[in-house]
């Protein structure tokens, strides 16, 4: 699987600042994924987190290459150095998010304290469902910015057409759809009464929306 | 819960948390942020060997808890690889290789922003605590560090009473980098 002859080209078009930039989004991305995996025991997760592995292996192979290309003073080849080792610590934490979702073949009743201790963490995970009630029903996720306005970061969505997971700005929320989303406790709290149409969402009339 | 599993919450708690300081590290180029980021991996190490002799301690015990224990120790051989990829993170700025604008700039362009503001004597950060606040809830940002002075406050706890003057170091998504700027100067009122 690791042959450097299978660098895929398409990487390799990236700048420098492109994968790095993308390799730092997936080694943050990858970690809530694979305790979400195991906290909800689901092998498609897992899979998803594998994914990423694998695309972050090819990103760290792409960034050799440029930065093998890029080195032409001692100058250049210290910054891109230390570049390299950042690339490499990404792709480190990503086989770290790798491990983790490998603990999915050992069967649930033999790990029960992982949701356990998920639950006890700083950064909570939770799964909250759009109810009919909720104005949030209807909005991209991008204009109600709800990472932005409760802190919960939306790592997975359960939608009509399934699964998709570190879902885009401009995917819209209906009505039934399951949110899986990492946060504190206080936040959690927060969306779900937004979820539940408990409370209104907020919508800032004077925020623009942004050209992402 | 019982000790193992406590020892466990911290050790993953801290592996998150030394990621967002070790790219903090990196963007500013700071060799504080980045120390502390070497510090906490010296405390993962002593806490990772504690679990390890607790696990082999029952395994001496209760032969029959063991597999259970061995979920346990891979779990805990996954968050100190996360742990030690954050330390060679901030081992870059340590090492002065961290200088350089692609580096700044791709930190940047991130989903997950990091923002440094100055509270202003206006804010209603000023004289207010985390707790009382809830930063993160109603604005994305979570406080990951606090500049007071020449000291910095990793960390800080809820308790913490924010002073003008200092200087918040927050993790959030994009969106919410400029509200946030807008709360610390002055410029916006209500969270």
């Amino acid at each position: 699987m690791s042959d450097d002859d299978h660098v895929d080209l398409d990487r390799i078009d990236m700048t420098v600042q492109e994968i790095l930039t993308e390799m730092k989004d997936i080694s943050e991305v990858i970690v809530d994924l694979a305790y979400a995996a195991l906290m909800y025991n689901s092998k498609e997760m897992g899979a998803k987190v594998n994914d990423l592995e694998d695309e972050m292996e090819e990103l760290k192979y792409a960034m050799r290459v440029k930065a093998l290309m890029a080195a032409r003073t001692r100058e250049d080849a210290k910054h891109l150095s230390g570049i390299l080792q950042i690339a490499s610590a990404a792709d480190r934490i990503s086989h770290a998010a790798g491990e983790l979702v490998d603990l999915l073949e050992i069967s649930p009743e033999k790990r029960p304290f992982i949701t356990n201790l998920i639950n006890e963490s700083d950064e909570k995970i939770r799964m909250i469902r759009i109810s009919s009630k909720s104005d949030m029903a209807g909005n991209t996720i991008g204009k109600l910015g709800v990472e932005a306005n409760t802190g919960m970061k939306i790592i997975a969505l359960k939608n009509r057409y399934g699964w998709t997971y570190d879902p885009d700005d401009d995917v819209k929320l209906r009505v039934g759809d399951d949110m899986i989303v990492r946060g504190t406790e206080d936040g959690g709290h927060r969306l779900s009464e937004f979820a539940s149409g408990k409370l209104p969402w907020e919508f800032d009339e004077t925020e623009e929306s942004s050209d992402e | 819960m019982n000790r193992i599993e406590s020892m466990l919450l911290e050790l993953k708690d801290t592996s998150e948390f030394m990621i967002d300081l070790a790219y903090s590290s990196l963007l500013y180029n700071n060799t504080e942020i980045a120390e502390e980021v070497e510090f906490l991996e010296m405390r993962m190490d002593e806490l990772s060997a504690k679990i390890q002799d607790a696990i082999i301690d029952i395994g001496k015990e209760q032969p029959e808890e063991i597999a259970k224990f061995t979920v346990i120790l891979r779990m805990q051989m996954a968050i100190e690889d996360i742990a030690n990829a954050a330390a060679s993170i901030a081992d870059i700025v340590l090492r002065g290789l961290g200088d350089h604008p692609v580096i700044q700039m791709s930190i940047q362009e991130s989903d997950v922003t990091i923002e440094k503001v100055e509270v202003a004597e206006n804010s209603i950060l000023n004289n207010n605590t985390l707790g009382n606040l809830r930063l993160g809830s109603h604005c994305g940002m979570y406080v990951i560090a606090i500049k007071r002075g020449d000291h910095f406050i990793f960390g800080p706890a809820k308790d913490e009473v924010i002073k003008a003057g200092d200087i918040l170091i927050a993790k959030g998504p994009e969106d919410a980098a400029d509200f946030f700027i807008d709360i610390a100067d002055g410029t916006e009122k209500e969270l």
